[in-house]
């Protein structure tokens, strides 16, 4: 052995004695094994004691929470962040996995190396949408940065900073590698663009992918479904067999007059070749294809559980884990839940790329307001550099930390499985490590990785657009579905949206 | 003495000057304060929403446009808001009348010095301390129509079908929503009905013993008329209140199945969330108008006095 190997074992030694004897924190422990150059698995971090809060508030693994920062990353985050010592700095967001880990993080990391305060607001989507709105409408500045849903890109465009000519622009404040290439084009143009102008850093990723029993399957000799028809085919089978077992076809997530009721409409309109708007602006659900998707819907929420329609997406995973439905296409997101062990479905399911859609997919060129026709329907959400904020340099930090390579990695594992917004992530090795049968698992994260390239789905892109997907559709949608009004007629439905949604549209100037 | 101060006479230190509106007998100084606070956090919002609505978003140009009645017409021609007047009157009446009934006959029933009486009070107002928002959490759960408990057995006592969950029926969801709020406001009731039960005097009863008269009479001869004022006052407090319902319609039924449990401030809310804050104003001031013109009439009807 030589002296460098002497000196190096006798230093990881030393290290673990002092760790056992308790002389040093977990924390320096960990960073001085990093120095000697071990790595430590999911196992044997969580055999150095449990995690991080979030970790077990979410009820996954603590594992690589406790890595560490990066040393560059550190570096500047001392040098370049310490600058901004003792600013504070403020933003709302929805209860995602990202959000709360990069919260988590924030406090942990992020504040203690640059002494930058961090403030969130975690509120119900509906909440942040609506603080956002009036904290642009006054241009106050409360938040130093926004959380958006990508179907509000339109609306707050004007009000926020283009990140990437902000980067150029402020070179000084630049993160060192931030690789702006590692988010993946479609994923980018989905989500964060509008009119030309990144509106903000993609933040994360639900997206609708197709999940099934593979037990329900085998046992009916069905094949994983391929097309729409296939997929209602084999939602109805098991429905037949099995709802005496109480276990149907498909479960939905739709309760009348929410948000979750518009994102499933849509999977299903662009599935079957529809769109919302066609290129002269005009609302098409009511054209001919319109009709295929909606009628397709109706079938669907016949072979789900009757208290679907009292279900946001909460409700929906909630029933596939208590073993209620065989197929869903839904957010990628549910995966891991499924997984996890109070899952009655634990280690039985599997994640497949969507259906193609039936007869064929609507090119983005012709539908209006930049949606893009794709069943993969996305819900993404960027974070977003605030015009009005008076802590743009401050935020700006936190913005790149929060969307950096390592952070974003550590999300999807810390975060049990969210899906992952950089292309690294995907073949990042510690997320690799978590794609086994667990909670938090990744293995569906080749079908997300799929789908987010070849058939991911995006809302159209206008002022009014959560106005619409808030309050118009899913109240009208919820009527036809509940039988409170239209007779179950789906062109009735359609056609009394087409009449709202165009005066609307044209009111706003929009058309 | 100098000009703007008064002398005061204190025990050890002889005398100590202060400012002169300090000893005012005149009401300025003593209401200014609260005169103040009801300006800046009652007047100047009210104001704002009455202005509010006479504006729209332009959300092109990203400003407020004067737009004159527009919003108030709009409002007017609004099927969604007489079906929401409609929605918040019947939930108000159906709530009142049985939180009354059951606040009164339970608190008939807690109304005595009995060995354990104390904590079954006490305990009958726990329910006021959770918040709204999780007794609707609570309810959304209890009646969720795979998994709740209340649900499963109203399915097998048949009252119910699994095929018509109860917040996915129009028929249903309304009471589905007022299950909460009669749960967790009945304990009110009780406490305001004990305590007006408690203030009666005693000469009257004494005297109806006196002349035989059984327990209803007296309850229906005595007791209501001489809590008849009582009852009012907690009406007209819980039915002002019950107007501007909104937690529990928005986590439990969002207003749906589509606009069945929808309330003026349910609507006014779910519009104040998409950012069109101008017609949420004045969705707003119609329920505010509203509740004054019913209150006043409710006042003059039942000669209510504070």
């Amino acid at each position: 052995m030589s002296f460098k190997d002497y000196d190096k074992h006798k230093f990881v030694v030393d290290t673990c004695n002092a760790f056992t004897q308790k002389r040093i924190t977990k924390r320096d422990f960990l960073r001085k094994m990093a120095l000697a150059g071990l790595g430590f698995s999911a196992f044997s971090s969580q055999m150095l004691g449990v995690g991080r809060p979030v970790g077990k508030m979410l009820g996954f693994g603590s594992g690589y929470a406790e890595a560490q920062t990066p040393p560059d990353v550190e570096k500047w985050l001392k040098e370049v962040g310490g600058k901004y010592k003792g600013t504070k700095i403020r933003y709302s967001t929805e209860a995602t996995p990202p959000s709360i880990v990069a919260n988590q993080l924030a406090k942990e990391e992020f504040t203690k190396l640059t002494g930058i305060e961090v403030e969130v607001e975690i509120v119900p989507l509906e909440q942040v949408l609506a603080k956002a709105t009036q904290d642009v409408q006054g241009q106050l500045g409360t938040y130093d940065l926004y959380y958006l849903d990508q179907s509000w890109m339109a609306t707050f465009a004007p009000d926020t900073v283009d990140p990437t000519q902000y980067y150029k622009d402020n070179a000084e404040l630049a993160m060192p590698g931030f690789d702006w290439d590692d988010f993946s084009k479609p994923l980018v143009e989905g989500i964060a663009m509008y009119d030309g102008k990144m509106v903000g850093i993609p933040f994360d990723i639900p997206i609708f992918i197709m999940m099934y029993r593979q037990d329900l399957l085998d046992k009916h000799g069905i094949k994983v479904p391929e097309t729409m028809d296939d997929y209602m085919n084999a939602v109805k089978a098991i429905t037949e067999a099995e709802k005496g077992n109480g276990i149907y076809g498909t479960t939905v997530q739709a309760k009348s007059g929410h948000y979750s009721l518009e994102c499933d409409w849509t999977a299903f309109l662009w599935g079957n070749g529809g769109s919302i708007f066609n290129k002269d602006k005009m609302f098409s659900g009511n054209d001919e294809r319109g009709i295929a998707g909606l009628k397709y819907y109706q079938e669907l929420v016949k072979n789900a559980p009757p208290a679907a329609t009292t279900w946001t997406w909460d409700g929906e995973g909630q029933s596939v884990q208590q073993g209620q439905a065989a197929l869903l296409l839904s957010w990628g997101e549910f995966f891991p839940g499924f997984d996890s062990d109070a899952s009655k479905v634990k280690g039985l399911m599997q994640a497949a790329k969507p259906p193609k859609e039936n007869p064929g997919r609507r090119a983005p060129s012709e539908a209006g307001f930049g949606e893009i026709p794709a069943i993969g329907h996305q819900g993404g959400s960027v974070i977003a550099l605030s015009q009005y904020s008076k802590n743009k340099e401050a935020a700006w930090i936190f913005m790149q930390w929060a969307c950096s390579k390592d952070v974003m990695a550590r999300v999807s594992t810390l975060g049990g499985g969210a899906s992952p917004m950089r292309l690294s992530s995907f073949s990042d090795p510690r997320v690799k490590e978590k794609a086994v049968v667990g909670p938090g698992t990744t293995r569906h994260f080749d079908v997300v990785n799929w789908t987010i390239n070849n058939a991911m789905g995006s809302e159209p892109d206008m002022p009014i657009w959560a106005e619409l997907s808030n309050n118009d559709i899913p109240i009208e949608l919820g009527k036809l579905l509940t039988g409170e009004a239209y007779d179950g007629s789906a062109e009735a439905c359609m056609n009394a949206l087409a009449k709202t949604i165009d005066e609307k549209v044209a009111a706003a100037g929009l058309r | 003495m100098t000009q703007g101060t008064a002398v005061i006479a204190t025990g050890r230190a002889g005398v100590t000057r202060m400012p002169r509106w300090l000893t005012s007998e005149h009401p300025f100084p003593w209401l200014a304060p609260l005169a103040a606070m009801l300006a800046v956090f009652g007047l100047y919002p009210l104001i704002y929403a009455f202005v509010l609505s006479f504006q729209q978003r332009n959300r092109i140009k990203r400003v407020d446009e004067f737009v004159g009645l527009k919003n108030w017409i709009q409002l007017v021609n609004d099927d969604r808001v007489w079906n929401a007047l409609s929605v918040t009157l019947t939930y108000a009446f159906v709530a009142i009348v049985i939180e009354l009934a059951l606040g009164l006959l339970i608190a008939l029933l807690l109304d005595q010095d009995r060995k354990g009486y104390g904590l079954m009070r006490a305990l009958m107002t726990l329910p006021l301390v959770v918040p709204p928002a999780v007794t609707g959490m609570m309810f959304l759960l209890l009646e969720d129509g795979s998994f709740g408990w209340l649900s499963q057995n109203l399915y097998m006592t048949g009252l119910l079908s699994p095929e018509h969950p109860i917040l996915a029926t129009g028929s249903t969801a309304l009471m589905g929503v007022l299950l909460a709020d009669i749960w967790q406001w009945t304990p009110f009731m009780v406490l305001i009905m004990m305590a007006g039960l408690r203030s009666l005097p005693k000469e009257p009863y004494e005297a109806a013993a006196i002349d035989g008269a059984n327990a209803f009479q007296t309850f229906r001869r005595l007791t209501l008329p001489m809590l008849s004022r009582v009852m009012a006052v907690a009406v007209l407090i819980r039915g002002v209140d019950l107007f501007r319902i909104f937690d529990y319609i928005y986590v439990m039924t969002s207003g749906g199945p589509g606009t069945a449990t929808e309330s003026l401030s349910a609507y006014a809310g779910r519009i104040f969330m998409t950012g069109n804050f101008p017609y949420a104003a004045t969705l707003s001031l119609m329920t505010m108008i509203v509740v004054i013109i019913i209150a006043n009439l409710f006042v003059r009807l039942f000669k209510v006095r504070f």
